[in-house]
Protein backbone atom coordinates (compact mmCIF):
# COMPACT_ATOMS: atom_id res chain seq x y z
CA UNK A 1 0.00 0.00 0.00
CA UNK A 2 1.37 3.38 -0.96
CA UNK A 3 1.77 6.20 1.52
CA UNK A 4 1.09 8.76 -1.20
CA UNK A 5 -1.05 11.57 0.21
CA UNK A 6 -0.50 10.57 3.85
CA UNK A 7 -0.56 13.42 6.35
CA UNK A 8 0.70 11.79 9.53
CA UNK A 9 -0.56 12.99 12.86
CA UNK A 10 2.54 13.12 15.01
CA UNK A 11 1.69 12.63 18.66
CA UNK A 12 1.70 10.03 21.41
CA UNK A 13 0.94 7.16 19.00
CA UNK A 14 3.23 8.12 16.16
CA UNK A 15 6.64 9.68 16.72
CA UNK A 16 8.49 12.01 14.39
CA UNK A 17 11.25 9.42 14.18
CA UNK A 18 8.78 6.78 12.92
CA UNK A 19 7.39 9.16 10.32
CA UNK A 20 10.91 9.99 9.12
CA UNK A 21 11.63 6.26 8.72
CA UNK A 22 8.56 5.97 6.49
CA UNK A 23 9.63 9.04 4.54
CA UNK A 24 13.10 7.56 4.09
CA UNK A 25 11.53 4.43 2.58
CA UNK A 26 9.17 6.45 0.39
CA UNK A 27 10.14 6.88 -3.30
CA UNK A 28 8.37 10.17 -3.86
CA UNK A 29 8.81 13.76 -2.76
CA UNK A 30 7.74 14.70 0.74
CA UNK A 31 7.08 18.05 2.37
CA UNK A 32 9.14 18.69 5.47
CA UNK A 33 7.35 21.20 7.66
CA UNK A 34 9.73 23.05 9.94
CA UNK A 35 8.87 24.26 13.41
CA UNK A 36 9.08 27.86 12.17
CA UNK A 37 6.30 27.08 9.68
CA UNK A 38 8.49 27.03 6.56
CA UNK A 39 8.31 24.05 4.23
CA UNK A 40 10.84 22.15 2.14
CA UNK A 41 9.63 19.86 -0.65
CA UNK A 42 12.00 17.22 -1.91
CA UNK A 43 13.15 13.60 -1.97
CA UNK A 44 14.29 12.49 1.47
CA UNK A 45 17.12 10.05 0.74
CA UNK A 46 18.92 9.77 4.04
CA UNK A 47 18.44 10.06 7.76
CA UNK A 48 20.66 9.44 10.76
CA UNK A 49 18.86 9.17 14.05
CA UNK A 50 21.99 8.07 15.89
CA UNK A 51 24.08 11.14 15.01
CA UNK A 52 24.84 13.58 17.86
CA UNK A 53 22.34 15.89 16.13
CA UNK A 54 19.97 13.58 14.21
CA UNK A 55 19.30 14.83 10.67
CA UNK A 56 17.63 14.08 7.35
CA UNK A 57 19.00 14.84 3.88
CA UNK A 58 16.97 15.79 0.84
CA UNK A 59 17.27 16.70 -2.83
CA UNK A 60 14.76 19.51 -3.24
CA UNK A 61 12.22 19.84 -6.06
CA UNK A 62 14.67 21.86 -8.15
CA UNK A 63 17.40 19.27 -7.79
CA UNK A 64 19.43 21.21 -5.22
CA UNK A 65 21.14 19.26 -2.52
CA UNK A 66 21.96 17.35 -0.52
CA UNK A 67 20.18 19.66 1.93
CA UNK A 68 20.42 18.79 5.61
CA UNK A 69 17.63 19.40 8.15
CA UNK A 70 17.98 18.52 11.84
CA UNK A 71 15.24 16.45 13.47
CA UNK A 72 14.97 19.21 16.06
CA UNK A 73 13.83 21.64 13.34
CA UNK A 74 11.09 19.37 11.98
CA UNK A 75 7.47 19.61 13.05
CA UNK A 76 6.03 17.09 10.60
CA UNK A 77 6.45 15.39 7.23
CA UNK A 78 3.71 15.03 4.63
CA UNK A 79 3.80 12.49 1.78
CA UNK A 80 2.86 14.94 -0.94
CA UNK A 81 4.68 13.64 -4.01
CA UNK A 82 3.74 10.85 -6.39
CA UNK A 83 4.95 7.42 -5.26
CA UNK A 84 7.30 6.47 -8.10
CA UNK A 85 7.51 2.86 -6.91
CA UNK A 86 3.86 2.09 -7.57
CA UNK A 87 4.80 0.19 -10.72
CA UNK A 88 2.16 1.67 -13.01
CA UNK A 89 4.19 1.40 -16.21
CA UNK A 90 4.90 -2.25 -15.46
CA UNK A 91 1.21 -2.91 -14.80
CA UNK A 92 0.36 -1.24 -18.11
CA UNK A 93 2.94 -3.42 -19.91
CA UNK A 94 1.55 -6.61 -18.34
CA UNK A 95 -2.02 -5.63 -19.23
CA UNK A 96 -1.01 -4.87 -22.81
CA UNK A 97 0.78 -8.22 -23.17
CA UNK A 98 -2.22 -10.05 -21.73
CA UNK A 99 -4.51 -8.29 -24.19
CA UNK A 100 -2.18 -9.25 -27.05
CA UNK A 101 -2.12 -12.89 -25.93
CA UNK A 102 -5.91 -12.93 -25.69
CA UNK A 103 -6.31 -11.69 -29.27
CA UNK A 104 -6.59 -14.43 -31.92
CA UNK A 105 -3.61 -14.77 -34.25
CA UNK A 106 -4.14 -12.91 -37.60
CA UNK A 107 -4.35 -16.11 -39.65
CA UNK A 108 -6.55 -17.99 -37.14
CA UNK B 1 36.64 -19.00 -16.81
CA UNK B 2 37.07 -16.20 -19.31
CA UNK B 3 38.59 -13.47 -17.17
CA UNK B 4 41.80 -12.32 -18.92
CA UNK B 5 45.05 -13.31 -17.22
CA UNK B 6 46.12 -9.69 -16.69
CA UNK B 7 42.86 -8.96 -14.89
CA UNK B 8 43.16 -12.11 -12.78
CA UNK B 9 46.73 -11.14 -11.91
CA UNK B 10 45.63 -7.63 -10.91
CA UNK B 11 42.89 -9.00 -8.67
CA UNK B 12 45.12 -11.69 -7.18
CA UNK B 13 47.93 -9.28 -6.30
CA UNK B 14 45.42 -6.75 -4.95
CA UNK B 15 43.84 -9.37 -2.66
CA UNK B 16 47.26 -10.56 -1.49
CA UNK B 17 48.32 -6.96 -0.76
CA UNK B 18 45.21 -6.49 1.37
CA UNK B 19 45.98 -9.70 3.17
CA UNK B 20 49.61 -8.70 3.81
CA UNK B 21 48.40 -5.33 5.09
CA UNK B 22 46.18 -7.21 7.53
CA UNK B 23 42.95 -5.66 6.18
CA UNK B 24 39.96 -7.68 7.22
CA UNK B 25 37.53 -5.75 5.04
CA UNK B 26 38.40 -4.43 1.62
CA UNK B 27 36.48 -3.62 -1.56
CA UNK B 28 36.85 -5.62 -4.75
CA UNK B 29 34.54 -3.86 -7.20
CA UNK B 30 33.29 -0.30 -6.90
CA UNK B 31 29.69 -0.01 -8.06
CA UNK B 32 29.63 3.50 -9.46
CA UNK B 33 26.18 4.82 -10.30
CA UNK B 34 26.64 8.18 -12.03
CA UNK B 35 22.90 8.51 -12.66
CA UNK B 36 19.59 6.75 -12.07
CA UNK B 37 18.01 7.75 -15.37
CA UNK B 38 17.23 4.81 -17.65
CA UNK B 39 15.59 4.25 -21.02
CA UNK B 40 13.94 1.07 -19.75
CA UNK B 41 11.76 0.23 -16.74
CA UNK B 42 12.44 -3.45 -16.10
CA UNK B 43 10.11 -5.59 -14.04
CA UNK B 44 12.75 -6.72 -11.55
CA UNK B 45 14.62 -3.44 -11.15
CA UNK B 46 14.33 -1.38 -7.99
CA UNK B 47 16.99 1.15 -8.95
CA UNK B 48 15.22 3.86 -10.91
CA UNK B 49 12.05 4.68 -8.99
CA UNK B 50 12.79 8.28 -8.03
CA UNK B 51 11.16 11.68 -8.48
CA UNK B 52 11.97 13.63 -11.64
CA UNK B 53 14.51 15.98 -10.07
CA UNK B 54 16.58 12.99 -8.92
CA UNK B 55 16.39 11.31 -12.32
CA UNK B 56 17.53 14.53 -14.00
CA UNK B 57 20.62 14.79 -11.80
CA UNK B 58 23.94 13.03 -12.29
CA UNK B 59 27.33 12.96 -10.65
CA UNK B 60 30.15 15.10 -11.98
CA UNK B 61 33.07 13.12 -13.42
CA UNK B 62 35.32 14.62 -10.76
CA UNK B 63 33.05 13.28 -7.99
CA UNK B 64 33.14 9.84 -9.64
CA UNK B 65 36.94 9.89 -9.80
CA UNK B 66 37.19 11.04 -6.21
CA UNK B 67 35.06 8.03 -5.21
CA UNK B 68 37.29 5.72 -7.26
CA UNK B 69 40.40 7.05 -5.52
CA UNK B 70 38.81 6.84 -2.07
CA UNK B 71 37.70 3.27 -2.61
CA UNK B 72 40.83 1.90 -4.29
CA UNK B 73 39.15 -1.21 -5.73
CA UNK B 74 40.85 -2.60 -8.86
CA UNK B 75 37.56 -2.99 -10.73
CA UNK B 76 34.82 -0.44 -11.35
CA UNK B 77 31.37 -1.46 -12.47
CA UNK B 78 29.21 1.32 -13.88
CA UNK B 79 25.56 0.38 -13.56
CA UNK B 80 22.77 2.88 -13.14
CA UNK B 81 20.39 3.85 -14.64
CA UNK B 82 21.70 3.48 -18.12
CA UNK B 83 25.33 4.67 -18.14
CA UNK B 84 25.26 5.43 -21.86
CA UNK B 85 22.76 8.20 -21.04
CA UNK B 86 25.38 9.82 -18.81
CA UNK B 87 26.55 12.87 -20.78
CA UNK B 88 30.23 12.41 -19.89
CA UNK B 89 30.47 8.64 -20.04
CA UNK B 90 33.33 8.81 -22.56
CA UNK B 91 35.44 11.07 -20.33
CA UNK B 92 34.64 9.01 -17.23
CA UNK B 93 35.65 5.75 -18.92
CA UNK B 94 38.82 7.30 -20.39
CA UNK B 95 39.86 8.56 -16.95
CA UNK B 96 39.23 5.16 -15.37
CA UNK B 97 41.20 3.37 -18.08
CA UNK B 98 44.01 5.88 -17.60
CA UNK B 99 44.03 4.80 -13.94
CA UNK B 100 44.23 1.15 -15.03
CA UNK B 101 40.91 0.26 -13.49
CA UNK B 102 39.07 -2.68 -15.03
CA UNK B 103 35.78 -1.12 -16.06
CA UNK B 104 32.52 -2.97 -16.61
CA UNK B 105 30.13 -0.59 -18.33
CA UNK B 106 26.72 -2.17 -17.71
CA UNK B 107 24.33 -1.31 -20.48
CA UNK B 108 21.09 -2.48 -22.01
CA UNK B 109 22.80 -1.78 -25.36
CA UNK B 110 19.95 0.28 -26.80
CA UNK B 111 22.37 3.18 -27.30
CA UNK B 112 25.52 1.11 -27.68
CA UNK B 113 25.82 1.12 -31.46
CA UNK B 114 25.46 4.90 -31.78
CA UNK B 115 27.83 5.57 -28.85
CA UNK B 116 30.62 3.15 -29.75
CA UNK B 117 32.62 5.91 -31.43
CA UNK B 118 33.01 7.56 -28.03
CA UNK B 119 35.18 4.71 -26.79
CA UNK B 120 38.52 3.10 -27.63
CA UNK B 121 38.98 -0.65 -27.24
CA UNK B 122 41.10 -1.50 -24.22
CA UNK B 123 41.78 -4.51 -22.06
CA UNK B 124 40.51 -2.34 -19.20
CA UNK B 125 37.08 -1.72 -20.73
CA UNK B 126 34.32 -4.26 -21.08
CA UNK B 127 30.75 -3.59 -22.13
CA UNK B 128 28.63 -5.72 -19.85
CA UNK B 129 25.39 -6.08 -21.76
CA UNK B 130 22.20 -6.78 -19.88
CA UNK B 131 20.68 -9.89 -21.48
CA UNK B 132 18.13 -11.80 -19.44
CA UNK B 133 17.57 -14.59 -21.91
CA UNK B 134 16.56 -15.32 -25.46
CA UNK B 135 14.36 -12.82 -27.33
CA UNK B 136 11.06 -13.70 -25.65
CA UNK B 137 12.42 -13.85 -22.09
CA UNK B 138 14.62 -10.79 -22.45
CA UNK B 139 11.94 -8.53 -23.91
CA UNK B 140 9.55 -9.68 -21.21
CA UNK B 141 12.13 -8.95 -18.48
CA UNK B 142 12.79 -5.44 -19.78
CA UNK B 143 9.10 -4.81 -20.50
CA UNK B 144 9.63 -3.71 -24.09
CA UNK B 145 9.43 -5.54 -27.39
CA UNK B 146 12.43 -5.36 -29.70
CA UNK B 147 15.18 -4.74 -27.15
CA UNK B 148 16.82 -8.14 -27.73
CA UNK B 149 16.94 -7.37 -31.44
CA UNK B 150 18.63 -4.06 -30.71
CA UNK B 151 21.15 -5.57 -28.30
CA UNK B 152 22.38 -8.41 -30.52
CA UNK B 153 23.62 -6.27 -33.44
CA UNK B 154 25.13 -3.81 -30.95
CA UNK B 155 27.08 -6.68 -29.35
CA UNK B 156 28.22 -7.85 -32.78
CA UNK B 157 29.32 -4.36 -33.74
CA UNK B 158 31.25 -3.86 -30.50
CA UNK B 159 32.98 -7.22 -30.93
CA UNK B 160 33.80 -6.44 -34.55
CA UNK B 161 35.45 -3.21 -33.44
CA UNK B 162 37.63 -5.06 -30.95
CA UNK B 163 35.86 -4.24 -27.70
CA UNK B 164 35.59 -6.65 -24.83
CA UNK B 165 31.94 -7.63 -24.43
CA UNK B 166 30.42 -9.68 -21.66
CA UNK B 167 26.79 -10.28 -20.76
CA UNK B 168 25.05 -9.99 -17.43
CA UNK B 169 21.96 -12.06 -16.82
CA UNK B 170 19.53 -11.91 -13.95
CA UNK B 171 17.29 -14.90 -13.43
CA UNK B 172 13.90 -14.96 -11.76
CA UNK B 173 11.45 -17.62 -10.66
CA UNK B 174 9.88 -19.29 -13.66
CA UNK B 175 13.09 -19.31 -15.73
CA UNK B 176 13.34 -22.42 -17.88
CA UNK B 177 16.71 -24.20 -17.45
CA UNK B 178 16.60 -25.46 -21.02
CA UNK B 179 15.92 -21.99 -22.41
CA UNK B 180 18.71 -20.53 -20.26
CA UNK B 181 21.11 -23.16 -21.60
CA UNK B 182 20.04 -22.32 -25.15
CA UNK B 183 20.62 -18.65 -24.33
CA UNK B 184 24.17 -19.43 -23.12
CA UNK B 185 24.79 -21.25 -26.42
CA UNK B 186 23.53 -18.23 -28.33
CA UNK B 187 25.72 -15.76 -26.44
CA UNK B 188 28.75 -17.96 -27.08
CA UNK B 189 27.80 -18.14 -30.74
CA UNK B 190 27.76 -14.33 -30.81
CA UNK B 191 31.32 -14.45 -29.53
CA UNK B 192 31.06 -12.62 -26.20
CA UNK B 193 34.08 -12.95 -23.97
CA UNK B 194 32.13 -14.37 -21.07
CA UNK B 195 28.82 -14.38 -19.26
CA UNK B 196 27.81 -13.28 -15.79
CA UNK B 197 24.72 -14.74 -14.20
CA UNK B 198 22.97 -14.10 -10.92
CA UNK B 199 19.57 -14.51 -9.30
CA UNK B 200 17.65 -11.27 -8.93
CA UNK B 201 17.42 -9.51 -5.59
CA UNK B 202 13.95 -8.99 -4.18
CA UNK B 203 13.98 -5.19 -4.32
CA UNK B 204 11.03 -3.92 -2.31
CA UNK B 205 10.60 -1.13 -4.88
CA UNK B 206 10.66 -3.32 -7.99
CA UNK B 207 7.34 -3.46 -9.83
CA UNK B 208 7.17 -7.25 -10.09
CA UNK B 209 7.23 -8.68 -6.56
CA UNK B 210 6.08 -12.20 -7.51
CA UNK B 211 9.06 -13.66 -9.35
CA UNK B 212 12.01 -13.22 -7.03
CA UNK B 213 13.76 -16.49 -6.28
CA UNK B 214 13.89 -17.95 -2.79
CA UNK B 215 17.17 -19.55 -1.73
CA UNK B 216 16.23 -23.22 -2.17
CA UNK B 217 14.65 -22.53 -5.55
CA UNK B 218 17.75 -20.60 -6.62
CA UNK B 219 19.99 -23.59 -5.92
CA UNK B 220 17.61 -25.94 -7.71
CA UNK B 221 17.40 -23.71 -10.77
CA UNK B 222 21.16 -23.18 -11.05
CA UNK B 223 21.84 -26.90 -10.53
CA UNK B 224 19.52 -27.64 -13.43
CA UNK B 225 21.21 -25.02 -15.60
CA UNK B 226 24.85 -25.59 -14.69
CA UNK B 227 25.26 -29.20 -13.54
CA UNK B 228 26.31 -30.32 -17.00
CA UNK B 229 28.00 -27.21 -18.39
CA UNK B 230 28.94 -27.19 -22.04
CA UNK B 231 32.64 -26.94 -22.81
CA UNK B 232 32.25 -23.79 -24.90
CA UNK B 233 30.44 -21.82 -22.18
CA UNK B 234 32.65 -19.12 -20.67
CA UNK B 235 31.74 -17.26 -17.50
CA UNK B 236 33.25 -13.95 -16.54
CA UNK B 237 32.96 -14.68 -12.84
CA UNK B 238 34.34 -16.89 -10.12
CA UNK B 239 33.58 -20.59 -10.66
CA UNK B 240 33.22 -20.93 -6.91
CA UNK B 241 30.42 -18.37 -7.01
CA UNK B 242 28.68 -20.51 -9.61
CA UNK B 243 29.10 -23.52 -7.34
CA UNK B 244 27.59 -21.43 -4.53
CA UNK B 245 24.55 -20.70 -6.73
CA UNK B 246 24.21 -24.45 -7.29
CA UNK B 247 24.22 -25.06 -3.53
CA UNK B 248 27.64 -26.74 -3.60
CA UNK B 249 29.38 -24.06 -1.52
CA UNK B 250 28.07 -22.34 1.57
CA UNK B 251 29.15 -18.73 1.68
CA UNK B 252 28.32 -15.75 3.84
CA UNK B 253 27.78 -12.37 2.25
CA UNK B 254 30.61 -9.84 1.92
CA UNK B 255 28.54 -6.64 1.77
CA UNK B 256 31.60 -4.37 1.65
CA UNK B 257 33.03 -6.30 -1.32
CA UNK B 258 31.11 -4.21 -3.89
CA UNK B 259 30.60 -0.81 -2.26
CA UNK B 260 28.20 1.54 -4.04
CA UNK B 261 28.61 5.25 -4.70
CA UNK B 262 25.95 7.47 -6.23
CA UNK B 263 24.57 11.01 -5.93
CA UNK B 264 23.34 10.24 -2.40
CA UNK B 265 26.80 9.19 -1.18
CA UNK B 266 28.21 5.80 -0.13
CA UNK B 267 25.28 3.44 0.19
CA UNK B 268 24.90 1.37 3.36
CA UNK B 269 25.38 -1.55 3.47
CA UNK B 270 25.55 -2.78 -0.12
CA UNK B 271 24.48 -2.35 -3.72
CA UNK B 272 21.05 -3.81 -3.02
CA UNK B 273 19.94 -2.50 0.35
CA UNK B 274 19.50 1.18 1.12
CA UNK B 275 19.79 1.64 4.85
CA UNK B 276 21.35 5.07 4.58
CA UNK B 277 24.38 6.88 3.19
CA UNK B 278 27.85 7.81 4.38
CA UNK B 279 29.70 10.88 3.12
CA UNK B 280 33.06 9.16 2.71
CA UNK B 281 34.25 5.66 1.94
CA UNK B 282 36.12 5.56 5.25
CA UNK B 283 32.92 6.48 7.10
CA UNK B 284 31.06 3.72 5.24
CA UNK B 285 33.63 1.11 6.22
CA UNK B 286 34.08 2.27 9.80
CA UNK B 287 30.54 3.11 10.89
CA UNK B 288 28.31 0.61 9.08
CA UNK B 289 27.09 -2.06 11.52
CA UNK B 290 28.20 -4.92 9.27
CA UNK B 291 27.14 -7.49 11.88
CA UNK B 292 23.52 -6.61 11.05
CA UNK B 293 23.82 -7.93 7.49
CA UNK B 294 24.25 -11.30 5.82
CA UNK B 295 22.32 -14.48 6.36
CA UNK B 296 23.79 -15.28 9.78
CA UNK B 297 22.72 -11.89 11.11
CA UNK B 298 19.08 -12.96 10.81
CA UNK B 299 18.30 -9.82 8.78
CA UNK B 300 15.22 -10.87 6.83
CA UNK B 301 16.26 -8.77 3.83
CA UNK B 302 19.37 -10.94 3.47
CA UNK B 303 17.86 -14.40 3.90
CA UNK B 304 17.15 -15.19 0.25
CA UNK B 305 19.86 -13.07 -1.29
CA UNK B 306 22.48 -14.94 -3.36
CA UNK B 307 23.36 -12.05 -5.65
CA UNK B 308 26.87 -11.75 -7.08
CA UNK B 309 27.55 -8.33 -5.54
CA UNK B 310 27.42 -9.92 -2.09
CA UNK B 311 28.87 -13.34 -2.70
CA UNK B 312 31.33 -13.09 -5.56
CA UNK B 313 33.72 -11.21 -3.30
CA UNK B 314 33.40 -14.05 -0.79
CA UNK B 315 34.24 -16.56 -3.51
CA UNK B 316 37.28 -14.56 -4.62
CA UNK B 317 38.42 -14.23 -1.01
CA UNK B 318 38.03 -18.00 -0.62
CA UNK B 319 40.16 -18.59 -3.74
CA UNK B 320 43.04 -16.40 -2.65
CA UNK B 321 42.96 -16.94 1.10
CA UNK B 322 42.85 -20.70 1.44
CA UNK B 323 44.76 -23.55 -0.20
CA UNK B 324 41.50 -25.44 -0.54
CA UNK B 325 39.74 -22.53 -2.24
CA UNK B 326 42.65 -22.08 -4.62
CA UNK B 327 42.78 -25.80 -5.42
CA UNK B 328 39.02 -25.92 -6.02
CA UNK B 329 39.22 -22.93 -8.36
CA UNK B 330 42.11 -24.46 -10.32
CA UNK B 331 40.31 -27.80 -10.55
CA UNK B 332 37.06 -26.26 -11.80
CA UNK B 333 38.94 -24.07 -14.25
CA UNK B 334 40.90 -26.98 -15.71
CA UNK B 335 38.10 -29.55 -15.83
CA UNK B 336 35.25 -27.16 -16.62
CA UNK B 337 33.06 -29.18 -14.26
CA UNK B 338 31.24 -27.10 -11.70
Amino acid sequence: MSLQGWVPDIGPYLTLEEVIEHAFDYRGNVTVVRRDGSELVGYLFNRDSSAPEPFVQLIDEDGNGPLRVRYAEIASVRFTGKDTAEGNSWKAWIERKEREKAQPAPDA
Amino acid sequence: MSVPVSQMWTVATYVLRQRLAGRKRYPLVLMLEPLFRCNLACAGCGKIQYPAQVLRKHLAVEKCLQAVEECGAPMVSIPGGEPLMYPEIDRLVAELVKRKKYVYLCTNAILLKEKLDLFTPSKYLSFSVHMDGLREEHDEAVCRDGVYDQAVPAIQEALARGFRVTTNTTLFDGASPLRVRAFFDEMMRLGVEGMMVSPGYSYSKAPDQEHFLRRSRTSQLFREILSNPKKHWRFNQSPLFLRFLMGKQDYECTPWGNPTYNMFGWQRPCYLLQDGYAETFAELMETTPWENYGRKSGNEKCQDCMVHCGFEATAVHHTFNSARGFAETVLVTITGKL
